[in-house]
């Protein structure tokens, strides 16, 4: 450590334990243990690191609230925005200076983006703008338009970072404003056309038309049903394999309380081994068919197809043999999972 | 063992269709191919004419991952890494636990110096933070008494009887929302890996009452999504009214099915079985619940194919990763716990010459083992998500842990559960000890199955069972549940059984 010197430094800020203002402050070191071998490189952010939290440890032992509080935990968070206590100082510090949290957030829109996959940075802006929907709830609502904006940036860059969807579903039940809900269905479309495995754009559908929650009769149910039905077929149709549109389809069955034989026709064109040739082909509107580039048979189909068999009692056979061709040669990975099926269908 | 020739190494289909998720699937697979198809060539290099004639098998580089764990070790825990600063209790607790599935015990100076380690990061006001003077949280406070479960013990400086469990108790109470969830420290999210540390804490100490975990069952419940896995929390505004839940209104769960939440939702959802056994029985209560058979398709359709090596994903159309080897691998035996799935009576009476065939798993066990031995193993020691990641220590736990949940079936044993029974006493002062009692059957009952053990590799690749609610070995967790339960805990010793 010996050949590491302040002139290394230079071109960093000053330390902590450099800087006039910190004066008053003893640091509390975390353990009085050493440094490892490490390069130059990682030494000096190391020094800065260890210099900026053993002052953090010093102010929440002396449970100080001031302006400089936010500057200090603003480094650690940019030296290391996993450092859930330094989000939680600040946030008690922002509201207890009643500090103007439109700026905590605009401060806030370069660390999401640079610390996406990081949990603080997200639920950190849940807790300002709870606090500014308290403050008032009208004026508020202008900050989550505006926020709505800012999580469909981050996500442009990760379309499925976990918790960057978590905080857009969050934001949308919170305000529960028809003017932030109206937009969502054409952005999860807008997904989806790019990427139609995107399984967070499916969720996020599931999420804006079944999750929310409505007075009666808001909705024409059976309406929403149809279209969405509509809409999950079309995307099978153009890609079949793709298990995030099969398990919305069974998932819009299961919540609205229809029998999956309610697209057995649909199911049975990817479940068969091939493709009718063009002139068996006809033309069914609601029964798109799959394209020549398909692989069939379709396991997700087969599946669904079992399942309908075994609901409709008495087709107990048909079910058992579709498990048994899924175990011994389209889906050999479960194999175990289909034996299941077959021994927990006879019991 | 196929060979290589004979492996199915059929893409996922695109249907001609090609999207972001398709090429990054492509991609991967043709890396995981890759990986496959060197080993094979490197071990037919290297093999002598003996070992050339049998198929074969990948193995656990046992020696480089135990130099990699002492590697971590000899550094030093405390803040090597800045962005694992404030996670120092998991550091500790992945590097002790990766020694325990190779077997290897610690002396008494590090077991020492770790219980004094974690002990400083002990808060006053109860619960552990993520390093010395940092704040309480449900994370590392999970991490650390794991730790000390391995290298603790009762008595003065051996870290159990200083973990202030009257404290820590308050610091969860504290923590409580309306809607029975829990913040993983104040001011932070509500999301069910908190409520799994809490649970698995409470649980190995003894401190779970009623109050505790009232509603936690039913927020948990609300987190299941329509894929049959569970999303990180719920939203509870529809539903709240002012303090209290209207039942008759959805909670939506926010975020979609994820492995990670997924295990540590189905672990709280077995360690919340005893109170829902014991606090549901009167006035009609309604009982919360999961739907299990969506649950279980979700977890076995996250296992991916041949081309994938077997491994599991995190998520419906994403990617294997190493880690998920464990969090969906270890989560499908406590699904299949809660099927009723148990010690089957067959293995437990014809133990000593069961046969591979009384396998009763619902996943690929032999598969998920390949994707962890050819995949998962750096060639400098440590484990990975996948090649060409390097390794660290979160996956090299997480997939050895993974590894050792499909080599053994640890289950609830109805057997097990009668012996504990039959030397369970009351405490005379105690209160709740009805559900006290549960608990402890409960959580002892998982014990391995005898006779189903698998090792491809052979005796080489072979890891100490771990308990699936814990991720600590059966040993450890008996020993720590009978200090903090005053319970004497019989050997467990099945073939002597009909004896």
């Amino acid at each position: 450590m010996s050949h590491i010197t302040v002139d290394d430094l230079a071109d960093a800020a000053l330390l902590y334990c450099e800087k006039p203002e910190w004066q008053d402050v003893t640091p509390v070191p975390q353990y009085d243990g050493i440094l490892f071998n490490l390069s130059v490189d990682v030494l000096i952010v190391v020094l800065a690191d260890k210099d900026a939290t053993d002052y953090f440890r010093a102010v929440v032992k002396s449970d100080e609230i001031s302006e400089r509080v936010l500057q200090l935990t603003e480094d650690i968070i940019r030296l290391n925005p996993a450092h859930y206590s330094a989000w939680q100082f600040r946030y008690r510090t922002l509201i207890a200076l009643k500090s103007n949290l439109d700026a905590e957030l605009a401060l806030m829109d370069v660390l999401a983006i640079q610390f996406l996959k990081t949990y603080q940075v997200w639920h950190h802006r849940r807790l300002i703008l709870t606090a500014l929907h308290g403050a008032s709830p009208s004026e508020s609502l202008d900050a989550a338009a505006k926020e709505l904006h800012f999580i469909t940036r981050a996500l442009d860059t990760d379309t499925k970072n976990y918790h960057t969807w978590s905080y857009r579903q969050w934001l949308l039940a919170f305000f529960d404003d028809e003017a932030l809900w109206e937009g969502e269905l054409p952005y999860v479309e807008k997904l989806l056309d790019v990427d139609v495995r995107n399984n967070s754009a499916w969720h996020h559908r599931y999420y804006v038309v079944w999750g929310r929650v409505r007075a009666n009769g808001e909705v024409d149910q059976e309406e929403v049903l149809k279209g969405e039905i509509a809409y999950t077929k079309d995307q099978i149709a153009g890609a079949p394999n793709n298990p995030s549109a099969w398990n919305y389809l069974r998932g819009v069955l299961e919540h609205t309380k229809q029998p999956f034989s309610s697209v057995q026709t649909f199911v049975e064109l990817y479940a068969a081994p091939a493709r009718k040739t063009a002139e068996d082909v006809v033309v069914d509107l609601d029964n798109p068919g799959p394209g020549p580039d398909a692989h069939l048979p379709c396991v997700a189909a087969l599946e669904f197809l079992a399942d309908i068999y075994e609901a409709a009692g008495g087709e107990q056979k048909k079910a058992v043999e579709i498990w048994k061709s899924l175990a011994n040669e389209h889906d050999n990975m479960r194999k175990k999972f289909w034996e299941f099926r077959i021994k927990d269908a006879s019991t | 063992m196929a060979t290589s020739d004979e492996r199915d190494w059929t893409p996922t289909p695109t249907d001609g269709v090609s999207t972001p998720t398709s090429t990054l699937q492509a991609h991967t697979e043709e890396i995981l191919k890759a990986r496959y198809l060197s080993t094979h060539l490197n071990a037919a290099a290297n093999a002598n004419q003996e070992a050339a004639k049998k198929p074969f098998e990948p193995t656990l580089n046992k020696n480089s991952h135990v130099q990699y764990l002492l590697r971590n070790l000899r550094q030093g825990f405390p803040a090597r890494y800045i962005s694992q600063e404030a996670s120092q209790p998991w550091l500790i607790f992945w590097t002790l636990q990766g020694f325990q599935l190779f077997g290897f015990g610690m002396d008494g100076n590090t077991k020492k110096q770790t219980v004094d380690t974690i002990l400083a990061m002990q808060h006053p006001n109860g619960g552990f933070g993520g390093g010395p003077g940092q704040a309480p949280h449900l994370l590392p406070t999970y991490a650390a008494v794991c730790a000390l479960a391995i290298v603790g013990q009762p008595g003065a400086g051996g870290g159990w009887d200083q973990i202030d469990r009257d404290k820590l108790y308050d610091f969860f109470m504290s923590l409580k929302q309306p809607d029975g969830s829990f913040l993983v420290a104040h001011h932070a999210e509500v999301d069910v890996r908190g409520i799994y540390c809490l649970l698995a804490v409470a649980t190995l100490l003894n401190i779970i009452t009623p109050e505790l975990v009232a509603g936690t069952p039913e927020f948990i419940a609300s987190c299941q999504t329509y894929e049959g896995g569970f999303g990180n929390a719920s939203f509870p505004g529809w539903a709240l009214r002012g303090s209290s839940i209207d039942p008759s209104i959805a909670r939506p769960p926010l975020g979609e099915a994820h492995g990670g939440y997924t295990f540590c939702a189905t672990a709280s959802w077995v360690l919340l079985q005893p109170y829902l056994r014991t606090s549901y029985s009167q006035e009609g209560a309604v009982q919360p619940s999961v739907n299990l058979k969506a649950l279980l398709r979700w977890t076995v359709q996250m296992q991916g194919s041949s081309i994938e090596l077997g491994g599991f994903k995190g998520r419906t159309n994403k990617l294997v990763d190493g880690c998920y080897s464990w969090w969906v691998g270890g989560c499908a035996g406590l699904v299949e716990g809660l099927l009723g799935g148990g010690h089957s009576a067959k293995a437990e009476d014809d133990a000593v010459d069961a046969k591979a065939d009384q396998d009763n798993s619902l996943f690929n066990r032999e598969a998920l083992q390949e994707y962890v031995l050819y995949a998962a193993q750096h060639p400098a020691g440590g484990l990975a998500d996948k090649p060409p990641k390097p390794a660290d220590s979160y996956h090299t736990l997480y997939c050895l842990a993974g590894l050792s949940a499909s080599q053994h079936r640890v289950m609830p044993s109805k057997e097990r559960r009668a012996t504990l029974e039959s030397v369970y006493h009351t405490e005379p002062e105690s209160q709740n000890d009805g559900l006290r009692k549960e608990v402890f059957l409960s959580a002892l009952s998982w014990v391995e199955e005898v006779g189903t053990a698998k090792y491809v590799g052979g005796a080489e690749s072979r890891l100490n069972a771990t308990h699936p609610l814990f991720n600590l070995t059966v040993t450890h967790t008996e020993n720590m549940m009978g200090h903090f339960y005053k319970q004497r805990v019989p050997v467990w010793n099945p073939q002597k059984k009909s004896s």
